[in-house]
């Protein structure tokens, strides 16, 4: 009886210390997985906030992940390691985001704090802020930037 | 590593009870592993910083209200050009990705100045621009200011009770969303917040070590662009000579200038010799997007 129950809690502590140590966080609104270690490198996925992916290994300032079906390279500074990991049990349903995660991200100044502090000061200007955010600047046009002024390929 | 610390700690008497315990109690396992690190990322978020998405937040509060002050330029090819140059020098920054990413605007103005909102969102001055000589020189300011994003200096202007005093606000509920009485706490915390930023971005400037540090972080940059980080001496030395004419804007929030040059003159890396072509190309179009 004893026996039994070590063996299962064994491979529970296995199970989450695997988690622990493979998983990075995108901490980025929104992401690329690319084909190899470069900022131009061709898109294989997109990744959003708080998606969960499995961390293969580390090249420079690159790594390397798995998400869903696509493997390929994310910059160290778009992800964070999270020690912190939850059973699945935890999990919400269909989604790799822990409940504690999503709280996380979603907690402190966030946008309900921003829509009640805009409602507050209608004054201020948010419609120009989200102006300059969408300005468009195609990756294409970096890259073309860079290699007719002499520049060097980050 | 508080996070690391706590999980240690609890690891053994997680065995203990693991080992302990018997396999009609097996079912509630998982739910003592799972209580026992919630305890541990409460615990540790007690006390944490600031996080990526909360400056995105404080920033784009900060751009709305320089905003308020300032008129945004109708030039579209300049606003292109200093996009592109903004991305690339960001690109070849310590931090590339911000949660947000990197924006970049001109406001409308004589005043020579720029700001860098927390989060990626940099305002340069059409004053400013006039006041470079080359795309290399913009690229410079650019990249001074980009510094200031990466080092997070914006948001360390944020009063330090000020956060504390917000953290005992989000750790009062696990709940994603906020009662009214939060809320309305959140929002007077995120408001002074804002004015902590704004103040130090326009009024007071930053501390003179984050300049200094700023400067040495923009002439690497710089280099690692293929830019001549010697444009950043050379923009300085222009605006040392500019400073007995217009004494607000940079001059008011950043240190004496002939300060900036002696503290980065001996920081500045050496590089290959740009090729004529770079440097024709760069001239060209500098001089068809600002002058």
């Amino acid at each position: 009886m004893m026996k039994k129950a070590i063996f299962l809690s064994l491979i529970i502590v296995f199970t989450a210390a695997a988690a622990l140590a493979d998983t990075v966080t995108v901490i980025t609104k929104e992401n690329a997985i690319r084909e190899y270690a470069k900022f131009f490198a061709p898109v294989k996925a997109t990744v959003r906030y708080n998606d969960r992916l499995e961390a293969l290994s580390m090249e420079g300032d690159w790594y390397k992940v798995k998400y869903g079906p696509s493997i390929g390279y994310i910059h160290r500074t778009a992800v964070e390691k999270r020690a912190v990991a939850q059973p699945a049990s935890y999990a919400r349903k269909g989604s790799s985001v822990s409940q504690s995660e999503a709280a996380l991200a979603g907690k402190g100044f966030n946008p309900q704090v921003e829509a009640s502090y805009k409602r507050q000061h209608p004054e201020m200007k948010y419609g120009l802020v989200d102006s300059v955010e969408h300005y468009p600047v195609p990756e294409r046009d970096i890259a073309q930037f860079i290699v007719a002024g002499g520049l060097r390929q980050p | 590593m508080t996070k690391k610390c706590l999980a240690l700690l609890c690891a053994p008497l997680l065995l203990a009870a693991l080992v302990s315990c018997d396999t009609s109690s097996f079912g509630n396992i998982s739910q003592h592993i799972g209580t026992a690190m919630t305890v541990v990322d409460q615990t540790s978020r007690a006390s944490r910083p600031i996080t990526d998405e909360e400056e995105y937040y404080v920033g784009r509060a900060v751009a709305a209200k320089i905003l308020g002050s300032y008129q945004l330029t109708t030039n579209a090819q300049l606003t292109r050009y200093v996009n592109l140059i903004g991305r690339t020098v960001a690109l070849n920054s310590d931090k590339p990705f911000t949660y947000g990413g990197y924006h970049f605007a001109i406001l409308e103005t004589n005043e020579i100045n720029a700001f860098a909102a927390p989060g990626g969102t940099i305002f340069i001055t059409s004053g400013m621009i006039r006041t470079t000589a080359s795309e290399d020189e913009l690229a410079a300011v650019l990249a001074h200011e980009v510094a200031h994003i990466c080092k997070r200096d914006g948001i360390a202007a944020i009063k330090s009770a000020r956060w504390t005093e917000a953290l005992t606000v989000i750790g009062a509920t696990a709940a994603r969303n906020y009662t009214s009485g939060e809320v309305s706490q959140l929002v007077s915390l995120f408001e002074g917040s804002i004015d902590d930023v704004f103040k130090t971005l326009v009024v007071n400037g930053y501390g003179r070590s984050q300049e200094y540090a700023a400067d040495e972080s923009a002439a690497q940059t710089l280099a690692k662009c293929g830019y001549d980080p010697r444009a950043l001496l050379s923009f300085l030395k222009r605006l040392e000579q500019r400073s007995g004419s217009s004494g607000g804007g940079i001059m008011a929030t950043h240190p004496a200038t002939g300060d900036r040059i002696e503290n980065v003159s001996g920081k500045i890396p050496s590089t290959a010799p740009i090729h004529p072509r770079a440097i024709e190309a760069r001239a060209a179009r500098y001089g068809a997007a600002v002058r």
